[in-house]
């Protein structure tokens, strides 16, 4: 019964949807990503934007189409309307949350669409033909390395944490393994949430628990800026050292400008969705076979190479 | 206690509590029932026996002790001191339930129903029927209806209780004290919402529980329905028992008389004679799904009645007229016609109204006294942005002086005031805009036979000063003891005047239920808006 | 007529009436700060305390606003957002006018940053007043607009103050006259104008009248159209003193700005007195509620006790301590 009404309308759609390819004969690239609600997404957006239209500019062949979804039950919705509409030849997407997107993409993946999945895994590894990711733990990982160099394999360090997720764990976790035997000691560590206003008090508050900090780590660049302003509040002197993380561009141009207290910076940049989609037309246009895993290094970016990662008309 | 003796003397010898010539066993026996909190004896000293089949009414003015003894009889309060005894098993309840389980019922004085909920709901709140874990809503459907009936209340028993007059809640929530077969059904106040029929129909509803063997308590203000109803007359004065008489004994004014402890002057103030000079002239008055085509004039000097059974568009009628609800109108005052949209406009313009409904719409319960003093006249007290507290202070000082408003401190909030001395306040307040003519809704709706008196004072002496007083109220007797004339309505149009000897409480009965036919109007006329 | 019985004490009695719903703020943020400095004596330092009570700056300002809403029976969850829309504005209108005019665009962004609040207040007034709506729903619906229209000026991304603005604005935050914060000195006259408003003016008394029962307000006739709307300008005006406070701080507007103030606006009104469903305001209650919620966050990271994991709970506990304790005072 199932079977058979899913065969009627299987027929009816590769008819009609053959119709449609020759008529347009155009490779369809779906992109669906978070909404810009902060700093990161909105990078993700711009970025994802920027390689739709030069792609689109580029390569007469091949439609690229952005969709942003404020929250994971809309992601749900757009995908499912976006491949109702019309043949998805693929779809690149960064999803809200791996347990809720698991399921629709799979659905979409039985239409023979090549998935990519970027920065968050699905729950479901086989679903995807290509997972392009930064490396949340390198992040912590390198942060940390480039910090007991600095000081020296010693000092004391308070760490601002953002929203409880995989991302966040991840990049704690870099950090602590890193430093672990080391003499460098992490006096506190507390939920920032990613936002400025909340790292800026709390800032605040480990300046006056803490009479000697040598080195704070904010896990983000929005919290990077609200940390250094309190910390030019301050007047304290004793900080020589406040990293954050993801490549906000006012955190990159203090890596170029050759700032001391911010002269590295560690990427999980947002143009990761850029990378994606252009792996994604190679394989549906050059043929070039394109599966598996890429894992984006997090290698630290300092005064030489900080040009490669400015991005000065992104808003992040 | 001279008193006492002299009604005694002249009436039968007084019953002394508890050792009424009894023929039945009581069901319900008081003996030395005492309530203090903390220093404070509210009630000291009550023995009562209730009969069963005997409609028991208790009398007293505000803060007599009333309600206290309701509520110890029911399980709201314990007893400080003293025992009860049902059927000569003595008994103690903590908790209403208790009492409910023992057979007492309590019908409120205040409407205790959910509104949001079906009638039928309200009716088994806290004691649905069920048929193996499920509720069972055609049994309770079926009983519900069949108790409506039996207390003649024409509601469906699936209506949301928002949907139905406040006479009707009355009858719901008697039918809810009927539900069960209780031993003793205590009444508190239960006519103070109802009019003219609805009255009868609850008087019957009560001789019909006597018939039944069920014994009553009957708590009333209103003298005359318990001259017609009691078999006994408790009276209470300051805590205290005055005594237990046949109701057959006392009259009216016996009753009022013990009371308050003195000779009461007359009830109603002399009348004095208005003058022809029209003060307020309403011309076609309509206010869409209430009030039709209603005129009138009122003069100087003139106190006017609005007689009418509920639902017959009084209040709304004036409340159109003050701006309070859409209406149009022609008016004019002193001759001078004005165009009035809003209270505001109205309160300037010079018409006051006092709301019938002086807990919920005409006083801020939970604010001090001054602030509600001066609320309708902000703009005329205060002239710059700036309060003038001290003004306030002495208009507030004035007010309880000349209103004779009773009360501890004058820091006292409003709530905590009787309902009298509220009532009072109210007065006070809308008279302290100036108005030339003033409306008042109910003037004493729930208020003792004291304060009672010192209103009519106040009407009396508001119209002396070159004013005009329009007075809307439910109880006829007071309309016919202080109105110069009384104009009756019925669904929404005026079906009559009455003035000297024709004030009758017969020719205003008549006039309210069954004047000439009013031509159907577009809506329901009987229905609240909310 | 008979005389009052008894002599009730007749000079103002009711002025002097103090109830623990006023004092009962005053009293837990006192026992807040034992409790801090035996936690951790630097809770006291003359820097910690100046820290804490410039960041309640920003709350007790929009609370202070909050009062007059609540009071006249309404309620405003917009605040948040539409502190961070007015931000954006008032960075995006110096930004503009710099150029041109130099260090005169700060002055003129603030006054852009009044009327634009004004203008948001007056709008979800004029919803909830004429348009009839629920204040829940109504400002739902303008808080997810203001938001909406922030992300939407930022690209998702930040707005920050050109640098030629920066340095001169800078001190309206981390400034301080005769060695107290600005922020805190105009919080103190933002309240203090507010209490002279809502107790010594006419209009105090209507908002309160029309909070604590619209049919007896309407029965006395005060227009409940006009003081609702009033209530939200000012709510509207506050936001906006309160946006040209922030705006210094970090120099930027982002979508993220202001989130959830709305919550601890709301929290700090009722901590400090007034009641949700409407009535008197307790203008510094509200004040004090505002700096005790800023004083537990701060408590949390200074003491030890806790684990990182478990800040919000703990923080949610105190807060339902100290309703009930005022509560259970209240009853008595």
């Amino acid at each position: 019964m199932f079977s058979r009404k899913w065969m009627a309308a299987a027929a009816l759609g590769s008819l009609l949807l053959t119709g449609h390819a020759m008529a347009e004969d155009k490779k369809v690239i779906a992109v669906s990503i978070p909404a810009a609600d902060h700093g990161w997404t909105a990078g993700v957006v711009y970025h994802a934007q920027t390689a739709a239209k030069e792609i689109n500019a580029a390569f007469p062949g091949v439609e690229v189409i952005v969709k942003t979804s404020p929250s994971a039950a809309e992601q749900v919705s757009a995908i499912e309307d976006l491949s109702a509409s019309r043949k998805i030849d693929a779809l690149v997407i960064l999803p809200y949350s791996s347990e809720e997107l698991t399921e629709p993409v799979k659905a979409i993946k039985e239409k023979g669409t090549f998935i990519t999945v970027v920065d968050r895994g699905l729950t479901d590894p086989t679903v995807q033909s290509l997972y392009v990711a930064g490396d949340n733990i390198a992040v912590g990982r390198n942060t940390a390395k480039y910090m007991i160099d600095k000081l020296g394999g010693k000092g004391d360090v308070v760490v601002l944490r953002g929203i409880p997720t995989v991302i966040d764990d991840e990049r704690i976790k870099g950090f602590q393994d890193a430093i672990a035997g080391t003499g460098l000691k992490v006096l506190d560590i507390q939920y920032a949430h990613w936002n400025s206003d909340e790292a800026f008090k709390l800032m605040q508050d480990y300046l006056a628990k803490y009479p000697h900090i040598d080195a704070v780590w904010a896990n983000d660049d929005d919290m990077l800026l609200g940390v250094l302003e309190a910390v030019k509040q301050s007047g304290r002197t004793d900080i020589k050292l406040a990293l954050g993380g993801n490549g906000m561009k006012d955190i990159v141009k203090k890596v170029i400008d050759g700032d001391t207290v911010t002269p590295v910076e560690t990427p999980y940049p947002p143009s990761m969705i850029k990378t994606a989609i252009y792996m994604t037309m190679a394989n549906l246009v050059g043929q070039a076979p394109v599966r598996g895993a890429v894992k984006l290094d997090a290698p630290l970016i300092t005064k030489d190479n900080a040009k490669e990662y400015y991005f000065p008309d992104s808003p992040f | 206690m001279s008193i006492t003796a002299n009604i005694a003397a002249e009436r039968g010898r007084a019953l002394p509590g508890g050792n009424a010539p009894a023929a039945a066993e009581p069901v319900l026996r008081a003996q030395g029932l005492s309530k203090q909190y903390g220093p404070v004896t509210v009630l000291s000293d009550v023995t009562l026996d209730i009969l069963p089949g005997e409609i028991h009414a208790i009398i007293g003015e505000n803060g007599a002790g009333k309600s206290t003894l309701m509520r110890l009889l029911s399980g709201y309060a314990e007893p400080t001191r003293g025992t009860l005894s049902m059927a000569g098993r003595p008994v103690t309840f903590a908790k209403p339930d208790q009492a409910q389980e023992a057979g007492i019922a309590l019908v409120h004085q205040e409407i205790l129903l959910a509104e949001a909920l079906t009638v039928t709901d309200n009716l088994f709140l806290g004691r649905e029927l069920s048929r193996r874990h499920v509720m069972d809503d055609r049994a309770m459907r079926g009983l519900a209806a069949e108790k409506l009936a039996q207390i003649g209340c024409p509601v469906s028993p699936t209506a949301l209780v928002r949907d139905i007059s406040l006479a009707d809640r009355q009858l719901v929530q008697i039918a809810r004290a009927l539900l069960d077969d209780y031993k003793v059904v205590i009444f508190d106040e239960p006519t103070a919402v109802l009019t003219g029929a609805e009255v009868d129909r609850l008087l019957e509803i009560v001789l019909q529980l006597r018939a039944h063997g069920t014994a009553v308590l009957y708590i009333s203000h209103r003298l005359d329905e318990v001259r017609q109803l009691a078999d006994k007359v408790t009276v209470l004065r300051d805590g205290r028992m005055v005594g237990t008489y046949p109701g057959t004994a006392l009259t009216q004014m016996d009753m009022a008389r013990l009371m308050v402890g003195r000779e009461l002057a007359a009830l109603y103030p002399q009348k004095s004679t208005p003058s022809s000079e029209p003060m307020l002239s309403v011309k076609n008055a309509t206010v869409p799904g209430y009030a039709e085509d209603v005129s009138f004039t009122l003069h100087k000097g003139e106190i006017l009645g609005f007689a009418g059974m509920i639902g017959a568009g009084r209040t709304e009628l004036f409340e159109g007229l003050v701006g309070l609800r859409p209406a149009h109108a022609e008016i004019e005052l002193r001759g001078r016609p004005v165009r009035i949209h809003s209270q505001r406009e109205a309160i300037d313009a010079g018409i006051g109204y006092l709301t019938e409904d002086r807990k919920s719409k005409g006083l801020l319960l939970d604010e001090r006294l001054a602030p509600n003093l001066t609320l309708s006249a902000l703009e005329r007290f205060h002239p710059t942005l700036v309060l003038g507290r001290s003004r306030e202070a002495a208009a507030l000082a004035e007010a309880v002086r000349s209103y004779d408003i009773r009360l501890k401190t004058l820091g006292v909030k409003a709530g905590q005031l009787s309902g009298g001395n509220q009532q009072k306040l109210l007065l006070a307040k809308v008279l302290l805009t100036n108005p030339s003519v003033v409306i008042i809704d109910e003037p004493t709706r729930g208020i003792d036979i004291a304060n009672k008196a010192q209103i009519y004072a106040f009407i009396h002496a508001i119209v002396g000063s070159g004013k005009a007083c329009i007075v809307i109220s439910s109880e006829m007797q007071e309309l016919i003891g202080i109105c110069n004339r009384i104009l009756v309505m019925r669904e929404g149009r005026l079906t009559g005047e009455l003035q000297g000897a024709e004030m009758t409480e017969s020719n205003v009965a008549l006039l309210a239920t069954s004047g000439p036919k009013p031509r159907p109007m577009a809506k329901g006329g009987t229905e609240w808006l909310s | 007529m008979a005389v009052i019985t008894g002599s009730p004490s007749t000079h103002r009695a009711g002025d002097l009436n103090i109830t623990w719903t006023d004092v009962g703020p005053f009293l837990a943020l006192a026992a807040l700060l034992v409790a801090g400095f035996l936690i951790n004596p630097d809770f006291l330092s003359a820097t910690n305390l100046a820290n804490v009570i410039t960041r309640s700056a920003f709350i007790a300002i929009i609370a202070v606003g909050a009062t007059f809403v609540i009071s006249s029976g309404g309620l405003d969850l917009s605040v948040g957002s539409m502190a961070a829309f007015v931000t954006g504005i008032t960075i995006m209108f110096m930004n503009a006018v710099a150029p041109h005019a130099g260090l005169w665009a700060i002055p003129a962004g603030m006054l852009v940053a009044i009327l634009v609040g004004l203008l948001c207040g007056l709008a979800n007034g004029l919803i909830v007043t004429i348009g009839r709506i629920e204040p829940f729903i109504a400002t739902l619906g303008t808080m997810g607009i203001f938001r909406a229209l922030i992300t939407y000026l930022t690209d998702g991304g930040t707005i920050p103050i050109d640098r030629s603005l920066r340095e001169a604005y800078r001190p309206v935050y981390f400034g301080t006259v005769g060695g107290i914060p600005i922020p805190i000195l105009i919080s103190v006259a933002v309240a203090a104008i507010a209490s002279f408003v809502l107790y010594k003016m006419k209009y105090g008394r209507k908002c309160a009248a029309v909070g604590a029962n619209e049919d007896v307000a309407r029965y006395s006739g005060i227009s409940i159209i006009k003081t609702r709307t009033i209530a939200y300008i000012v709510q509207g005006v506050c936001v906006a003193i309160a946006a040209i406070c922030y705006v210094p701080r970090l120099g930027a507007a982002t979508p993220t700005t202001g989130q959830l103030w709305e919550l601890q606006v709301i929290t700090a009104v009722v901590i400090g007195g007034t009641a949700l469903r409407g009535g008197k305001g307790h203008v510094w209650g509200t004040v004090a509620g505002a700096v005790i919620l800023e004083l537990i966050a701060n408590l949390m990271v200074l003491s030890d006790f806790v684990s990182e994991y478990l800040v919000a709970a703990v923080q949610g506990v105190i807060i339902i301590i100290a309703m009930l304790i005022q509560r259970f005072s209240n009853s008595k």
